[in-house]
This record gives structure tokens, C-alpha cells and sequence, in this order.
């Protein structure tokens, strides 16, 4: 049973390979249109990967050089003289294992509630699925800044403030509608005859889940973790509400403390600790990026 | 009128339920009395809170800190927690937020502003002039320092940690360069910039994207013309921006965007921005206050422009009510002390620590609130240093107020998104002073009745 | 359905989606929706004023119409280089025959780089004064003419402020229609031109059709997120100068916690909700309609 479900036909490897050279467009099309197609690709992707080196580079620049030099020229001297700044004026491995739990508690959340609701919406089935699937799904629209006086208020009445799960709570609950989404799709995606066969043989729904939605929900759950870590990692306005002590700091929180008198930020500081901090983000990111891609295109072509 | 009472009543109890908000908005009626500054009681340590929205690294927070730490020696389980927001938007929201739980610490941050007036009427803030001088302190501080912290009706309620005066630096160089002099006037600003603009340099380096730097040009002319009290009565709707007062503001802004005075596309330049175009002599008048010693008069400023900085304060006007000792002499946003949490652990602290801060602060080469402490000058200052550290002695007693504090906030974001448009030439003086009047009657009732 | 589901199968499954997301999102939308007819400054006491908050909304401020104009520019022009850009990349891509999978990685990039940066760095490329890149290629180009101070200008500034957010999520948006064009049959399109189509008569003919329900679900995610638009224009610019980059979830967000006016802040969350279900059922009318 495990095999067949694993031979099925996968969206894109079945034409990720076109054949080499692409026969057809190159006979026909002039080559000036295949040139000019690389150009606009290779020039995207400076456009695209040039914010992060400049980032980077930014950070190694002497503060007097960055104020005072061409911000996009080299820099006239490296140091890592920003790097102990930003070490010296926040610390900076305290936030980022904050920003670990957080990330990673969000997560958790959201993924296994997010299995849950989609297998109940799409694999199991109910009278009422199709209002609670759009419930669901004004949640995808909903500004998040509407939620922050409501809930700060609640959360000061349940003793939640200041707390872990004041930020992963929301961050979660935010979320986790698109996840249902990506899950649904994704499980439609699966035969029915799959059910119907493990059905057949007895498993009741439990451990229909257990033993064949989960094992081949893995991709579905990397591109959800990824999608949400990117929006988490990076979240300023609920951890600025809800948290007040400094050990419970974020890295977005903890980037403040860059921020001088009057609204003087030392900027080639931040930077540094924008690199030090997104490190994480991307380590991973380079990592699980098929999984994530692969998740993305199947959500996709479901439609 | 029964139906509208029901329907009144239907909606609260709606509110209770769904909301429990109530309960929150209430709760500051009650507590203790904000003018009871010596609670009976024994001092018992245990762990306090301050919000505050200042530099994480700042002298401030440096110096506090240690004195916590001094205090706690002697009294075992007393901890000072500082919980610093130092970007103010960003702070402001979570004050209110704070505020509106009524989850406020012991200690906490705020301007003199229409909002933490509504909060020291409710009584959730202890009287600071009584509480200072029942500590026997309060004749020590600058009397211009608590003029800045204090609301219209001449009441305290948060007391200042800081002091500055906020100068026009310039560059004497680039001055000499484009042949001119100081202005006498504030009338001469458009003609000192033509003279900049024609010698090649950027005349003023302004910080735009935090709105304040271009309010505070706003407030220069009325505040030579008509006094302190033209923004006072202003806020409340009692003055209006098409006043001769306003309407000189709004005609001197407008002119100095005709003289090209600011740099182009200033209107997102931030604060770092505008100070690297001055202190690298590419702009050459900045209008910042003493806190940037450190950036403007030490030799950290680049040498190329080292010895060319010097300063002038707010020149006056001809016909002008206030002298030219008054300027903007601000001290800082204040500290209030929460009523609710008031015990004699928290006035046995602060009497600790407020006698001990000047010294040990002006220790740092930064201005004390107070008269009786010393700024020790840097070994690393340039002449400017001192020179500019003593122009504090001589202050007037007129102070004038930054605008962005004394008027309603509504009416204070209408205004800076306007000033902007002023002076890009966006918009004219006459649109200007009506649409902001027309904002000023629209928002200004609702915080002062 | 499973046919071996049972009731209590279903209520363990749903359960616990549904607290989490009643007690993150449904009770604080509620809760607005009944702050909307209260004047609440947060630490006064609430005040029932009706429909008085939705009269101001749509009759006296004049400033909360600006700002949804701001924000239909804004949806249009995320919307613009998100789909269309994304197509365009996704079709060239699909010409490509290696490094596929390097590429799109790279182009997911900007996405993990937080706001403030990107912000910062914007700024910086829009400059005039020093002169930031964009002018200097104008220059560069022969178009000195055009050089401004982008975001100071009340005629480019919702362009300058929409044009980083659009650009964020170019990458992600590449992948998902990229995915898509791979399952057009290759036959349909050789038919097609055996039949004398062209490019442009294939893309129209063949491959939109085929991709349009992926079509619809990336309008969908692209627009609501738009419409959600808040850190770059509110780090960039503020909505300077004047109100021409203001947006009303900008505007919101000062009226909440610069004005403290929760009441009305409430009233505007409330429209930005309807706003969305309305573009996204103007959305699912349009593409299904045209799919019949």
C-alpha cells in the first residue's frame, strides 16, 4: 500500500526535465529571445540577491565610512569592529533563542492544528465544512493589527502577558489558516481509494492519519514551517506589544537596541546584528529549500 | 428617550461580555491618593519596573542602573527592572497599551502630552511637585526642566533625568565660504540659505522622517512673535493657525522650502542622515540639541570639519516678545510615578536614587536637570564642549515648547504630514493654516473639554 | 468522506484548530467589531456612540478615502509585479535548462531579510541627496531629466513604497506559477504550433487557460497580503509627505496608538475586513466567470 502511495505520479518531477536544450523553442524562436530571457533571468537574480550582500557588506564598514562614503561603493576598510558593538549592546544569543522558541513553538502549533483542521475539513468530512473552511479563511485576510488591543487586554486578565505563549499564541493563530489551506490542498491531492483501502482493512480514522496522512504530509510541513518561520523570525508588532522584560526579548526587539536618543540608530551595528541574527533563517532555509519549493509547486498546481 | 436609554444599556452589557473592557477602562478611578507622597508602612524590597523609553546603552539607564544596584546592597530583594523601548512610536504604543490594561509599572516614561494629562486627572500618577519637594529636592532641579515637564495648568507629574538646549550648529567655513554672516533674524533664514544654495552646499540638514525637527521650525516665529502661550491656547482650539501668529509660521516654513533650504527628498532622510550631512560639511547649519555633544564637539567628529563647528541659539525677531536666552530648552521625556503601586519602598528608592543621580550623571559629560551637579567635560571635547554646556546657566524663563507635545495627537500627525507638503512647495500657506485649522476644530474639543 | 469516520472522529480533529483560532483571531475581530460603535480612548470610559464612528468613516474624513485611494495604488502595483512579474520570470524560467533549482532559491531571498533593513536600504536607493542608485541610472541611461527624490515626490511615492513590496515576494510567487506552466501539456502547445500560433497566441490560448485556477489562488493570497500592507510604506515614509503613501492599515495603526482613538481605529479594521472578502469575491467573479 506504502509503495503505491509513494510511486504517485509527483507534479513536478514528472516534467521538471524537459529535454535538454529545449528543441523545440530553440528551432523555432530567434536566438536573440533566448539571449534576452537570460539576461532578464541573470539580472532578477542580482536584483534579488544583491539586498543580502549589501547587507552584509554593510556591516563590515567603519561607521564614518558609511556615513560620509557612497553607501553602494565598496567599502573603503573592512571591520568587525560593528560585530563587537552589537555583541557589546544586546545580547544577541539570548534573543536568538528566543526567537528560537518562539519560531519553533509557532510552528509546532501550527502545523500539527493545521493537520488537524485540514484532515477533519478535507479527509473526514462534515455537514457544516464548507462555513467553517470560510471561516477559517477570513482569517487569511484579517490585518493583524486590529487583534493587539483585545488581546493584550485578555492576556493581561489571564496573566498571560509577558509570557511565551502571549506571542505564539497569536503568531499561531494568524497563521494558521494558510496552513489549512496548503494541508487541504495537499490532501486532495491524495487518492480517495488510499482511504478507502485502509478503511477496508480496518484502520479507523486515527490511524488513517498516523499512518498515511502524516507520513506523506513531510514536504506540505516543511513549506508551511518555512513560509511561517520567514513572517515569525521576522515579527516586530506582536513581540512588542506582549513582551516587557528583556530576557524574553526577540530578535526584531532586540535590533532596538541599536536605537539611540532622539531616533539615532547606529546603523552599521544593526546591520551586524541583522547578520548574526538572519543567520539561523537562512542556514536553514539553504537546507530544506527542495522540501519547501517542492511543498510550494504541489500547493500550487492543486489549485 | 426610554428607547435610547435601553438601547444604551443593551450595548454596554454587550460590551461587559464580550469585552470585559470595561472592567480596564474603569479601573484607574479608583486607587490609591496621587497626592499621598509619604505612605505609612515599613519599606519592604521586592522587585519594581521602570518603562522608559530610552537608549539601551544611554547614560541614563547606565546610571540608574547602578544605583539600583547600590540600593539593592543595602535592602536584599530589591531589584530595579528596566524595560527600555527606545524607538518612540514603537514605545508609545506600548504605553498606551500598558495604560489601557491598567498594567503599568511602578515607574513610567511619558511627554507632557494631552493623553498623560488624561492619566494624572484619573489620578493614576503621584503629584511630582509635591513628591519631589517632600524629598527635599525640588528646589534643586532647573526651574526651565520642570517648566518642560509640566502640563498647561502649571501641575507636575513626572520628573526629568535629562537636560539640553537645542542650538543651530553651523559650519563656520562654509559660512565664510558663501560670504555670509550668522542671521541676526529668524527673517534672514531664506536669505542665508539662497547664499548656501549659491555657494554649492546644502543649507540645512534636516532629519525628515521623524517629523519632529520640521515641527519645531513650525513653533520658532510664533514663539518669537506671540510667546508660549500662542501654542496653549492653540491646542485648545482658543488660537487658530490662521492667527497672525500661524500665519507667519506657515509663510516662514513655505519660504524656506522657496529658498531651497532643506535638501532634497528630506522628507525621508533620518535622524543619521541629516547629522552625517552636516558633520561630514556637506550641509551646513543642523539645528540639534546638547545630547549630540558627543557626536558635535568631541574628536569623534570628523577632522575635516572639527574646528569649523560652532553654534548660535534661536536668533529673535524685530517686534519679538520673548528674549534671546529663551530657545528650546527641553529636558527629556519624564518619568511618572504610577499612584497605584505607590508604597514607601518606591518613594524610599527614588529618594535614594534621585539624590545620588545629578552627580553621578553629569559625571558623564551630559547636562543634570539639576543646578547642583557639574557636567564633567570629556577629555576627548573640543573647545565647543564647554562653551556650549555653559550656555545652560544663562537660559531665560520662557520656555518654548516643542509643538508635537502640546497639541492634541490627531492634530499633531495632521500637521506634520502638512508641514511636509509646505515645504516641498506642495501646498500653500493659505491651504495650509485651513486645513489645519479645519483638523484643529475637528480633534482638539475631544482632548481638552 | 471517510467512510469509517465518526462524529467524535471529527470533533478530536477540529477542536483544537478551532480554540486556537477563536482565541487568537475570531474573539479580538468581535471584540473590534464591538469597539467600532464605542468612543474608547483606552483609559477613559467607554462611551456608546453608535454608527457615529462608520458616519465619520464615510462621510467626514476625507483623509480615510485618501488612504484607500493610496491603497487600491498600492494593491495594483504589488499586484502588477507579484503576478505579472511573477509570470513573465515563470514563463523565461521555463525556457531554462539548468540551474533551475539555484535560481529559484535565489529568488526567494528578499523574503527572509527583515522589513527594517530592506526599508533602510530603500531608502537609500531612492535617494537624490547624495545620489542614491535609481538616479544615477537614470543619469546613466540618458533620462537625467526624470531624476527626483522618489519618495519625497507626492507623485512617485506610492509607486517608490509599493515597488519593494511588490519586489519581496516576486520569488515566491515565480515558484508557484513556474510550477503551474510545468504541467501544460507539452502536446497541446506543439499542436498549436503545427497550427501556425505564435508565443503570445499559445501563452493566451493554451497556458493561461490551463493555469488559471492556480491563477486564482495566487490572486487571492497576492491581493489579501496587499491589502495587509503595512511595514515597508510605515518604515519608509510614514504615508509622507503629506498622506500621498498613507494606507488605511497605516492609518489604522495611527489611529489606534498615535490618537488612541480605539473606537474609531475599530470602525477602520472593520472596513479592511469587508474590503478584503469583497476583492476576493470580485476576484472569484471575475476568473470564473471568464473559465465558463
Amino acid at each position: 500500500m506504502s509503495t503505491r502511495i509513494l510511486t504517485r505520479p509527483q507534479p513536478s518531477a514528472t516534467r521538471s526535465a524537459p529535454p535538454a536544450g529545449q528543441p523545440a523553442a530553440a528551432r523555432r524562436g530567434p536566438n536573440l529571445y533566448r539571449v534576452l530571457s537570460r539576461v532578464i533571468i541573470w539580472v532578477l537574480v542580482v536584483v534579488q540577491v544583491y539586498p543580502l550582500v549589501w547587507v552584509f557588506l554593510t556591516s563590515l564598514r567603519d561607521e564614518r565610512d558609511f556615513a560620509s562614503g557612497n553607501p553602494f561603493g565598496l567599502p573603503s576598510s573592512l571591520t568587525l569592529d560593528n560585530y563587537s558593538r552589537a555583541f557589546a549592546h544586546g545580547h544577541l544569543g539570548r534573543y536568538i533563542a528566543n526567537s528560537l522558541i518562539v519560531t519553533l513553538g509557532s510552528n509546532l502549533l501550527i502545523v500539527v492544528c493545521g493537520m488537524m483542521g485540514a484532515y477533519a475539513l478535507q479527509v473526514l468530512g462534515f455537514r457544516f465544512s464548507n462555513a467553517v473552511r470560510a471561516m477559517f479563511l477570513v482569517g487569511i485576510i484579517v490585518p493583524v493589527q486590529i487583534a493587539l488591543v483585545p488581546l493584550f487586554i485578555d492576556y493581561s486578565k489571564i496573566n498571560l502577558l509577558d509570557t511565551y505563549p502571549s506571542m505564539i499564541i497569536p503568531l499561531a493563530g494568524f497563521a494558521l489558516p494558510m496552513a489549512i489551506y496548503l494541508f487541504s490542498s495537499f490532501y486532495g491531492y491524495i487518492p480517495r481509494e488510499t482511504y478507502e483501502a485502509a478503511s477496508l482493512d480496518g484502520a479507523g480514522p486515527y490511524r488513517i492519519f498516523a499512518r498515511i496522512t502524516l507520513p506523506l504530509s513531510v514536504n506540505t510541513i516543511v513549506t508551511v514551517v518555512m513560509v511561517n518561520s520567514i513572517f515569525i523570525w521576522n515579527d516586530f508588532i506582536f513581540a512588542n506589544t506582549f513582551v516587557l522584560s528583556d530576557n524574553l526579548k526577540t530578535i526584531p526587539l532586540g535590533l532596538q537596541n541599536y536605537i539611540g536618543a532622539m531616533g539615532k540608530t547606529d546603523w552599521t551595528a544593526t546591520f551586524a546584528a541583522v547578520c548574526v541574527t538572519v543567520t539561523p533563517l537562512l542556514l536553514v532555509f539553504l537546507v530544506l529549500n527542495r522540501a519547501m519549493i517542492y511543498g510550494l509547486e504541489s500547493g500550487a498546481t492543486k489549485g | 428617550m426610554t428607547r435610547r436609554f435601553r438601547l444604551r444599556s443593551a450595548a454596554t452589557t454587550a460590551a461587559a461580555l464580550v469585552l470585559a473592557l470595561t472592567a480596564a477602562a474603569c479601573g484607574g478611578s479608583g486607587g490609591t491618593n496621587s497626592a499621598d507622597v509619604d505612605p505609612q508602612g515599613t519599606i519592604k524590597p521586592r522587585e519594581i519596573s521602570w518603562l522608559l523609553s530610552r537608549p539601551a546603552d544611554g547614560a541614563v539607564i547606565k546610571t540608574m542602573s547602578t544605583l539600583a544596584d547600590q540600593y539593592a546592597t543595602t535592602h536584599p530583594g530589591f531589584k530595579l527592572n528596566l524595560i527600555t523601548t527606545p524607538d518612540r512610536p514603537s514605545y508609545i504604543q506600548k504605553y498606551e497599551t500598558l495604560a489601557a490594561a491598567n498594567k503599568l509599572p511602578e515607574l513610567f516614561d511619558t511627554d507632557a502630552t494631552p493623553y498623560a494629562q488624561k492619566l494624572a486627572k484619573q489620578g493614576r500618577m503621584m503629584d511630582a511637585a509635591k513628591l519631589l519637594k517632600d524629598l527635599g529636592l525640588y528646589g534643586d532641579y532647573r526651574k526651565s526642566a520642570l517648566d518642560y515637564q509640566r502640563f498647561d495648568d502649571g501641575s507636575l507629574y513626572m520628573i526629568p533625568f535629562e537636560y539640553g538646549l537645542e542650538f543651530f550648529w553651523y559650519n563656520k567655513a562654509l559660512f565664510k565660504k558663501a560670504g555670509i554672516q550668522v542671521p541676526a533674524s529668524l527673517d534672514d533664514f531664506p536669505a542665508m540659505c539662497t547664499a548656501l544654495r549659491a555657494s554649492g552646499v546644502t543649507p540645512i540638514a534636516l532629519d525628515g522622517q521623524d517629523q519632529w525637527p520640521l515641527e519645531r521650525y513650525a513653533a520658532y516665529q510664533p514663539f518669537r512673535t506671540a510667546g508660549p502661550t500662542y501654542v496653549q491656547k492653540l491646542k485648545k482650539n482658543q488660537a487658530s493657525f490662521s492667527d497672525p501668529a500661524g500665519r507667519k509660521a506657515a509663510d516662514w516654513v513655505s519660504a524656506l522650502g522657496k529658498a531651497h533650504c532643506f535638501a532634497s527628498g528630506f522628507s525621508s532622510a533620518g535622524y543619521s542622515d541629516a547629522q552625517a550631512l552636516f558633520t561630514s560639511g556637506k550641509a551646513a547649519v543642523y539645528n540639534i540639541g546638547t545630547w549630540e555633544l558627543g557626536s558635535l564637539a568631541t574628536d569623534k567628529l570628523d577632522p575635516a570639519v572639527r574646528d569649523d563647528v560652532d553654534f548660535f541659539t534661536l536668533p529673535t525677531t524685530s517686534g519679538s516678545v520673548t528674549a534671546a536666552n529663551e530657545y528650546v530648552a527641553p529636558s527629556g521625556i519624564g518619568m511618572a510615578v504610577n499612584s497605584r503601586t505607590y508604597d514607601p519602598l518606591v518613594r524610599d528608592f527614588l529618594k535614594f536614587a534621585l539624590t545620588r543621580y545629578p552627580a553621578l550623571y553629569a559625571a558623564t559629560g551630559l547636562l543634570s536637570p539639576t543646578t547642583n551637579a557639574k557636567t564633567a567635560i570629556p577629555a576627548n571635547a573640543t573647545p565647543l564642549y564647554a562653551r556650549a554646556v555653559a550656555a545652560a546657566d544663562t537660559v531665560g524663563t520662557k520656555p518654548a515648547m516643542p509643538w508635537d507635545t502640546q497639541l492634541d495627537p490627531t492634530t499633531n500627525t495632521r500637521l506634520q504630514q502638512e508641514l511636509v507638503l509646505l515645504a516641498q512647495g506642495d501646498t500653500s500657506p493659505s491651504s495650509f493654516t485651513s486645513t489645519m485649522d479645519s483638523a484643529l476644530r475637528q480633534n482638539a474639543p475631544k482632548f481638552f473639554k | 468522506m471517510l467512510p469509517s469516520r465518526s462524529k467524535l472522529s471529527v470533533v478530536v480533529f477540529l477542536l483544537p484548530p478551532l480554540l486556537l483560532y477563536a482565541a487568537a483571531v475570531l474573539l479580538p475581530i468581535v471584540q473590534s467589531l464591538v469597539l467600532s460603535f464605542f468612543s474608547w480612548d483606552g483609559i477613559s470610559d467607554m462611551q456608546f456612540i453608535g454608527l457615529a464612528n462608520y458616519r465619520h468613516m464615510l462621510t467626514g474624513d476625507p483623509v480615510f478615502w485618501r488612504t484607500f485611494a493610496n491603497q487600491l495604488g498600492y494593491v495594483a502595483i504589488c499586484l502588477i509585479l507579484q503576478l505579472g512579474g511573477g509570470l513573465v520570470v515563470a514563463s523565461l524560467l521555463a525556457t531554462l535548462t539548468r540551474g533551475r533549482e539555484v535560481i529559484k532559491v535565489l529568488y526567494l531571498l528578499p523574503a527572509v531579510i527583515s522589513t527594517v533593513a530592506i526599508a533602510f536600504l530603500f531608502q537609500r536607493v531612492y535617494s537624490i541627496d547624495p545620489v542614491g542608485p535609481l538616479n544615477t541610472l537614470l543619469d546613466v541611461l540618458g533620462l537625467g531629466g526624470q531624476e527626483r527624490p522618489w519618495l519625497s515626490d507626492v507623485h512617485t511615492v506610492l509607486v517608490a513604497v509599493s515597488a519593494p513590496e511588490g519586489w519581496r515576494f516576486i520569488g515566491l510567487y515565480t515558484i508557484i506559477l513556474y510550477a503551474a506552466l510545468l504541467t501544460v501539456p507539452r502536446e497541446l502547445e506543439e499542436a498549436a504550433r503545427l497550427d501556425g500560433a505564435n508565443q503570445w497566441q499559445i501563452f493566451t490560448r493554451i497556458r493561461f487557460p490551463f493555469i488559471r485556477p492556480v491563477w486564482l489562488t495566487t490572486s487571492i493570497m497576492a491581493t489579501t497580503y496587499a491589502l495587509r500592507g503595512f511595514d515597508i510604506p510605515y518604515l519608509l515614509t510614514n504615508g509622507g509627505p503629506g498622506q500621498s503613501s498613507e494606507l488605511v492599515t497605516t492609518y489604522m495603526y495611527k489611529t489606534a496608538f498615535t490618537s488612541t482613538d480605539y473606537g474609531y481605529a475599530s470602525t477602520i479594521s472593520v472596513f479592511i475586513v469587508v474590503e478584503c472578502l469583497v476583492a476576493v469575491g470580485l476576484i472569484l467573479l471575475v476568473l470564473r466567470r471568464k473559465a465558463v
